[in-house]
């Protein structure tokens, strides 16, 4: 009964309606503006709701995040510009409907499947997150870099065209992400002794040059050419569209709320790791992925929205924060005078339901705010080039340096800008660079400790492989995928077909 | 008439001048965080700030300025105009930077307003670990050589100075370091097994000990800590942490040399008396911090001794690029 009063009180109180209302309206657009991110709005919000009671502050912070993973989308499919990076996924297929003038039916798809995401990822929160952090507790060192290893291997759903300019745009993303101190030994790695490079490359810069400057330089080349119209009649999906990409859904919101639950691993990758899923499964998509399909999505829509469930999994059990969010919210309740650990859900179980209700709220708004407005928001696509244009840069340069506050940040985007748009020209594909700083960390903090851990013994790191379940699940999946791209695969395969025939 | 108007103007201006510093803040205050959000020194900051801009009469806009080890937040604030509107919000790190070749400048070049606030280490490991305590630890430890994980947090973070402080005491140990980028990763690894042992600062350790998730081995501190009572001092297993003990990073508010005297005084009122304040003091209490609110020669005192300590002792146990001796940072008399 108390569980249940707690869990309502959301619902029972108009000003925390109100406030998660207003934190979700502001995430969504928050989180459409690239290089406004949700962390940083939170972290803001400590200060702001400093002499708040705990539940309006945390109310309102809860909006803001749901809000804000969803909001990365409307950009992403509007101008192919991700408003965060777990919407990098979600411009592959998002932005070519766009341009066919579905940019309606992209929203409205897109919109319902982060519903459907974060509802899992909460319901999971709620039923097993007792059980999901124990299960995330268990990735060791050489887990989380096969992890990584299996997000490289990506490279090739995320190449269109040549497979070879995909893996060299996906190694130059790694280098990109090595720049800098290293943060386990404090090293100086491709800085060439400048000041400038030693606290590294902003990867926010990286991204809103990749994609905002290099699409704006793109869009130059035709100038002249009309706007698309965009059908804007049909919004809401249908049932029997939902009803096909269900059982879909659910294999991608299954793999954000266990991403989104690793502490280290966030929405981003969950999202790419989801598309990648949703390629290999879907046998004949309607329309090719990279062209337009809806898989692609449905996949990365649904698994970063329910990483925000995942990540609160770890935050809520363990005082172990699953993403950048969910830590500065860890900071906010020890700010309000709670112990967030593992005491919390033993001494006040209240507070785990009260989010629990709080993200079932926010998760609603985001359904509402999603699907309203967006008439107006489909007429940015079909603004003149000369104003949209200038709109992109301006967007980019703003979030740039809204990032650190810092100017160089702003030089790095736009000459990433300027080099996308040559990538882009020479058909290099940029997903890949992304994908590669995403991971360029992931992988290589955890391969060196993994061989670290077993005195730089290579003999020691394999037989470690196959000593827990996990890692041997892991490092199968890897040979499978990496011999599964492979011709000699193919052509193994063919003939076994023949044979059957 | 010339020299009159000329007399009035430069009066004004005078009084102008004297008038800014008094009525400062005129404008909002920069605060820089040196590490990221939601981190410890992060949520000590957002924490004590509102109740200093409350005695201030004034605004400070905190923003977290992360990279290069804080490297990057405090050659920042070391580059603003002098002026008291961009204050440093850091920890011990950069006392090591020299010695440690991660920077060319360290709090020498800063004038503190306030030293909040001091951690206690605390040694903890896996509650599946063969040992109960440092005495177990370090005999199991030397028996099994090359086999027991302790994590790090890199070069002058808290476990190095831990690990060096138990190098010069018991002897080198065998023991594998495994790198994390912070004590909360690296806590999440110890209750995943990942690492067997962790000397970590007690706010951050405690809530886990407090569930069971992690055994404590002992304080390092020269007495029991209010917090874990139960958990015994390092010095009762061996007399020598004396010497170096009581130590722990801090956390303090800092502003460049040069800052004119009664803003820095302003400043240091603020914060001492915001600090004062019972919310404040509550929860710092709950973290196991121990609550310093020291400023003017008293802080300079204590960052010279922490720095002289530290580094001689890392430089003793061979884990510095370069001898503090080159920075005049003297040897500690005893």
């Amino acid at each position: 009964m108390e569980t249940l009063l707690a869990f309502l009180t959301v619902f029972t109180h108009p000003e925390l309606l109100l406030l998660v209302g207003v934190g979700t309206f502001a995430g969504v657009y928050v989180g459409a503006i690239p290089g406004l991110s949700v962390t940083m709005a939170v972290s803001i919000l400590i200060s702001f709701t400093f002499s708040w009671d705990v539940h309006p502050a945390i109310a309102l912070m809860i909006g803001i995040y749901m809000g804000g993973v969803y909001g990365g989308s409307r950009t992403a499919i509007l101008l192919n510009i991700p408003g965060a990076p777990s919407a990098i996924a979600t411009a592959l297929d998002g932005y070519p409907m766009a341009q066919r003038g579905e940019a309606g039916t992209a929203i409205g798809v897109t919109t319902v499947m982060s519903f459907f995401g974060g509802f899992i990822g909460i319901a999971v929160l709620a039923v097993a997150a007792p059980f999901v952090s124990d299960f995330a507790l268990k990735f060791q060192p050489r887990d989380y870099m096969l992890l990584a290893v299996l997000g490289i291997l990506l490279v090739g759903s995320l190449s269109t065209g040549s497979l070879l300019k995909g893996i060299f745009a996906g190694a130059l993303g790694i280098a990109i992400g090595a720049v800098g101190r290293d943060p386990l030994t404090f090293t100086e790695r491709f800085t060439f002794d400048l000041k400038l490079m030693e606290g590294g490359i902003s990867f926010i810069a990286v991204m809103i040059g990749m994609f905002g400057v290099s699409e704006a330089l793109m869009q130059l080349h035709h100038v002249n050419k009309a706007a698309v119209r965009q059908k804007i009649s049909r919004i809401v999906p249908s049932f029997s569209t939902i009803r096909k990409y269900l059982p879909l859904s659910l294999q991608t919101s299954s793999i954000g709320v266990i991403i989104g639950a690793l502490p280290g691993t966030g929405g981003d990758i969950a999202a790419l790791m989801a598309y990648d899923h949703a390629k290999r499964v879907t046998k004949s998509p309607e329309v090719p992925f990279g062209k337009g399909a809806m898989e692609g999505l449905v996949a990365p829509e649904t698994a970063n929205n329910a990483a925000v469930g995942g990540a609160f999994i770890p935050m809520m059990t363990l005082g172990i924060p699953g993403d950048a969010v969910t830590a500065i919210m860890i900071g906010a309740l020890f700010i309000h005078g709670l112990n967030p650990g593992p005491m919390l859900m033993i001494d006040q179980p209240d507070m785990f339901w009260f989010i629990v209700g709080a993200l079932v709220m926010a998760n609603f708004f985001m359904l509402l705010f999603g699907l309203t407005g967006i008439k107006l928001f489909t007429r940015i696509v079909e603004m003149p080039r000369a104003v949209l244009i200038p709109l992109i840069m301006l967007l980019s340069i703003v979030g740039a340096y809204a990032v650190n506050n810092s100017i160089s940040d702003v030089y790095w985007m736009l000459g990433f800008g300027v080099f996308g748009y040559f990538m882009r020209h020479y058909g290099y594909p940029l997903g890949p660079v992304i994908l590669g700083v995403i991971l360029s960390r992931l992988l290589d903090d955890n391969w060196r400790r993994a061989i670290i851990s077993e005195r730089e013994d290579l003999g020691r790191f394999f037989a470690g492989l196959f000593s827990s379940p996990l890692s041997t699940i892991l490092f199968l999946s890897v040979v499978l995928i990496f011999v599964s791209q492979t011709p000699l695969w193919t052509r193994a395969k063919a003939r076994l077909a023949r044979k059957a025939a | 008439m010339k020299h009159v108007v000329f007399g009035a103007v430069s009066a004004l201006a005078l009084g102008l001048g004297a008038a800014q510093a008094q009525d400062y803040p005129t404008k909002e205050i920069q605060g820089i965080i040196q590490w990221g959000a939601g981190g410890s020194t992060d949520t000590v900051m957002r924490a004590v700030t509102p109740h200093a801009e409350e005695v201030l009469g004034g605004t400070v806009v905190m923003q977290n300025m992360t990279g290069a080890v804080g490297a990057i937040a405090l050659n920042y604030v070391a580059d603003a105009e002098a002026d008291g509107y961009t204050v440093l919000m850091g920890a011990e790190n950069p006392m090591l930077y020299k010695i440690m070749g991660l920077g060319d400048k360290d709090y020498s070049e800063f004038t503190p307003i306030n030293i909040l606030a001091r951690g206690t280490p605390l040694l903890v490991a896996n509650s599946d670990a063969p040992f109960n305590d440092y005495a177990e630890m370090v005999e199991y430890v030397k028996a099994h050589p090359g086999e027991v994980r302790f994590g790090a947090t890199g070069p002058g973070g808290l476990p190095s100075v831990i690990t060096a402080m138990i190098n010069t005491i018991e002897g080198k140990l065998d023991y594998i370091s495994v790198p994390y980028d912070g004590d909360g990763p690296a806590l999440t690894a110890l209750q995943g097994g990942a690492i067997d042992v962790m000397p970590a600062v007690l706010g951050a350790a405690i809530e886990g000990v407090r569930a069971g998730n992690m055994k404590p081995l002992a304080v390092f501190d020269v007495a029991p800590n209010s917090k874990l009572p139960d958990v015994p001092a390092v010095t009762s297993f061996n007399d020598g942490y004396n010497t170096y003990l009581p130590w722990g990073p801090f956390f303090g508010v800092f502003v460049p040399n040069g800052t004119p005297d009664d803003v820095v005084a302003k400043l240091s009122a603020a914060y001492s008396e915001g600090a004062k304040n019972p919310d404040f003091v509550e929860l710092m209490d709950n973290r196991g911090f121990t609550l310093m609110g020291i400023s003017g020669d008293e802080a300079n005192q204590f960052l010279t001794k922490w720095q002289q300590g530290t580094a001689w002792l890392l430089q003793d146990a061979g884990e510095t690029k370069a001898s503090p001796e080159e920075f005049g940072i003297a040897r500690p008399a005893n």
